[in-house]
C-alpha cells in the first residue's frame, strides 16, 4: 500500500499519554474510514492491549509472527466494535533479548502493505526499545505535557528522531489545565513550542473521563464521548488526514459561566 | 623503532573521502594493520547517522579495537557520536571552503578559527571545538556547547557553555538572550541568572576579578584571531 503511513507515537518520559493517544487516535482514524493497525512496541511492559479492552482476545503475538509460527491475520486482533482497528500485540519480555531494529522494519513492513496507518505505541526512553521502535518509523508524533522534564526529555527525543531522519515530526500537547496556565502555575503552550521548534498537532485538555475509559478498556472516542479530550483526539486524527482544524485557544477556554458548569460537569476538574 | 605504540597516544584511524567507497569493504584492509587497541577515529566528512555509525563501532569492536575519541567534520555524525555516549569533536577546515561537500558545508563551516554551526542545540546534544564558535540557533536547555576560545550563540543560550575550555580566561561567552543553566569560562562555574533578561538585549561573560560577570555586549563582537 503505497499510501501507508508508519507513525511512531513516543515520548522520551513515561505517563504522559503515549498509550492513550495510540489507542483513541487508532480508534478515531478508523471511524473517519481509515483502515488502521496498532503495534505496542513495548514488550517489556505492554498496556496497549489494556486500553483497548483486547487482552483477552490475544493468542498470537508479534513474537510469533516474527517466528513466523503464525500468519499476520492470525496475529492481528480486530476490534470488536470498530472493524476498521486491528492491535498486533507486542511479545513478551524475552523478545528484548534477541530483537533487532531490523525486526521491526520487518514487521512494520508487512503492516503497511495492509493497513492506512500503522501506529507504533513507542516504550518510553531512549534505550533499545526506542531504538527498535524508531527503526520501523517513517513519521512520528511527539508527545509532552506542559511540565518542565517532560519537555525536557521530549527535546532529547526529537534530536534523535531528527538524526535518525524520521520526518515529519509533530507534536502533541497533552493534560493541559486552562486555569493553572492563566495563573503562570504551568507552562504556557508558546513556552513549549519555543523549546521544541515543532508545529503543533493538538492540544488535548486534562480530562478524568481517561482514567475512566482506561480502567474499563473503551478509548474515549469510541463511543461518541463530549468530553474534551474525546473532541481533541478526534481533531487530530482529522488533521493528521489533511483536515486544517484551528487548534483550540486554553486561554478562551476559560470564558463564561456557562462553559465552565459544562466543562466542570465533564471533566469534573475543578 | 619501537614496535608497540604508546598507549598515551592512540592510533588514528582516519576515514577515506565521504562517498568515495564503501566503509564496509575498504574496511577489513584496514583492521589487518591497526596494531593499536585503543584508536581514535577520523570520520572527515562522512555523515553517519546513529545506525551507521554504530555499525561501525561494531566492526571495529569485533576486531578488538575500542574507540577514544570521534572527530568528524559533519555535524550529524557529531550529534551520532554523542547520542552513542562517544567523546565527540568538531574539526576545523584545513582547506578552502569551495573544497568541502555541500552536505555537511549546510551545517558547519570553519573560517580561520571560527566554526560557525548553524541550528539548535536539543537538549542531549553537545558541540565542542577549538577556536571560537558561532552557534546561529539556540542552545536549549540539557544541550551544551564548549569551545577554546569564545563562544557566541546568535540565538538564546538557555543550557550550558563553556568557553576558553583549555584555560583562556579571556574567553568570553555572548548570546542574543542569555538565559543558561551554568557557564563556564576556563576553570570558574557559574549559575545562570535567576532573572530573565530584557528583551532586545545582547549580553556578554566574561571574568571579572576573579569571577564570571554579566554585562550587556559591547561591540566589536567578533573573535579576535587567535
Amino acid at each position: 500500500m503505497t499510501n501507508s503511513r508508519t507513525i511512531l507515537i513516543c515520548s522520551g518520559k513515561g505517563g504522559v499519554g503515549k498509550t492513550t493517544l495510540t489507542a483513541n487516535l487508532g480508534i478515531a482514524l478508523a471511524g473517519q474510514g481509515a483502515r488502521t493497525v496498532v503495534l505496542d512496541a513495548d514488550f517489556g511492559l505492554r498496556n496497549l492491549d489494556l486500553l483497548l479492552g483486547l487482552e483477552n482476545r490475544i493468542v498470537y503475538t508479534a513474537q510469533e509472527v516474527l517466528a513466523e509460527t503464525c500468519r499476520l491475520d492470525q496475529a492481528l486482533v480486530k476490534h470488536k466494535q470498530e472493524p476498521n482497528l486491528a492491535l498486533l500485540p507486542a511479545g513478551n519480555p524475552r523478545m528484548l533479548e534477541w530483537l533487532k531494529p531490523e525486526d521491526m522494519q520487518t514487521i512494520a513492513g508487512m503492516l503497511s502493505e495492509r493497513f492506512d496507518y500503522v501506529l507504533i505505541d513507542c516504550p518510553a526512553g531512549i534505550e533499545d526499545g526506542f531504538k527498535n521502535a524508531v527503526a520501523a518509523a517513517k513519521e512520528a508524533i511527539v508527545i509532552t505535557t506542559p511540565e518542565v522534564s517532560a519537555v525536557r526529555d521530549a527535546d532529547r527525543v526529537i534530536g534523535l528522531l531528527n538524526t535518525h531522519g524520521v520526518s515529519p515530526v509533530q507534536l502533541v500537547l497533552n493534560r493541559v489545565r486552562p486555569k493553572m496556565m492563566a495563573n503562570q502555575d504551568m507552562l504556557a503552550v508558546d513556552d513549549v513550542t519555543d523549546i521544541l521548534a515543532l508545529p503543533l498537532l493538538g492540544l488535548v485538555l486534562e480530562d478524568e473521563q481517561v482514567i475512566v475509559s482506561t480502567n474499563r478498556g473503551e478509548p474515549l472516542t469510541l463511543n461518541g464521548s463530549a468530553s474534551p479530550a474525546a473532541k481533541a483526539y478526534g481533531n487530530i486524527a482529522s488533521r493528521l488526514q489533511g483536515e486544517d482544524i484551528p487548534l483550540m485557544d486554553p486561554a478562551k477556554e476559560r470564558r463564561g459561566i456557562r462553559a465552565r458548569v459544562r466543562r466542570l460537569m465533564q471533566t469534573k476538574i475543578f | 623503532m619501537t614496535a608497540e605504540p604508546s598507549p598515551s597516544v592512540p592510533d588514528c584511524l582516519q576515514l577515506p573521502a565521504f562517498r568515495s567507497i564503501s566503509w564496509q569493504q575498504w574496511l577489513p584492509a584496514q583492521l589487518a594493520s591497526l596494531p593499536g587497541r585503543t584508536i581514535d577515529l577520523d570520520t572527515g566528512d562522512w555523515s553517519l547517522s546513529c545506525r551507521e555509525l554504530d555499525e561501525l563501532l561494531t566492526a571495529l569492536h569485533s576486531a578488538g579495537h575500542d574507540v577514544h575519541v570521534v572527530t568528524t567534520r559533519c555535524r550529524n555524525t557529531l550529534i551520532s557520536a554523542t547520542a552513542l555516549g562517544l567523546t565527540a569533536r568538531l574539526a576545523t577546515h584545513d582547506h578552502p571552503a569551495g573544497e568541502a561537500s555541500a552536505d555537511q558545508q549546510k551545517h558547519t563551516e570553519s573560517i580561520a578559527g571560527l566554526t560557525v554551526h548553524r541550528g539548535t542545540l536539543r537538549s542531549g546534544d553537545h558541540i565542542e571545538t577549538r577556536g571560537h564558535l558561532l552557534i546561529v540557533g539556540d542552545v536549549n536547555p540539557g544541550g551544551s556547547a564548549s569551545a577554546d576560545g569564545d563562544v557566541y550563540v546568535w540565538g538564546r543560550l538557555r543550557g550550558r557553555a563553556h568557553a576558553g575550555r583549555q584555560g583562556n580566561g579571556n574567553a568570553k561567552i555572548v548570546a542574543l538572550q542569555l538565559r543558561p543553566l551554568q557557564l563556564r569560562i576556563a576553570e570558574l562555574v557559574a549559575r545562570g541568572p535567576d532573572e530573565r533578561p530584557q528583551p532586545g538585549l545582547a549580553e556578554q561573560a566574561c571574568i571579572l576579578d576573579g569571577a564570571i560577570a554579566i554585562e550587556p555586549a559591547s561591540p566589536p563582537f567578533a573573535a579576535q584571531q587567535p
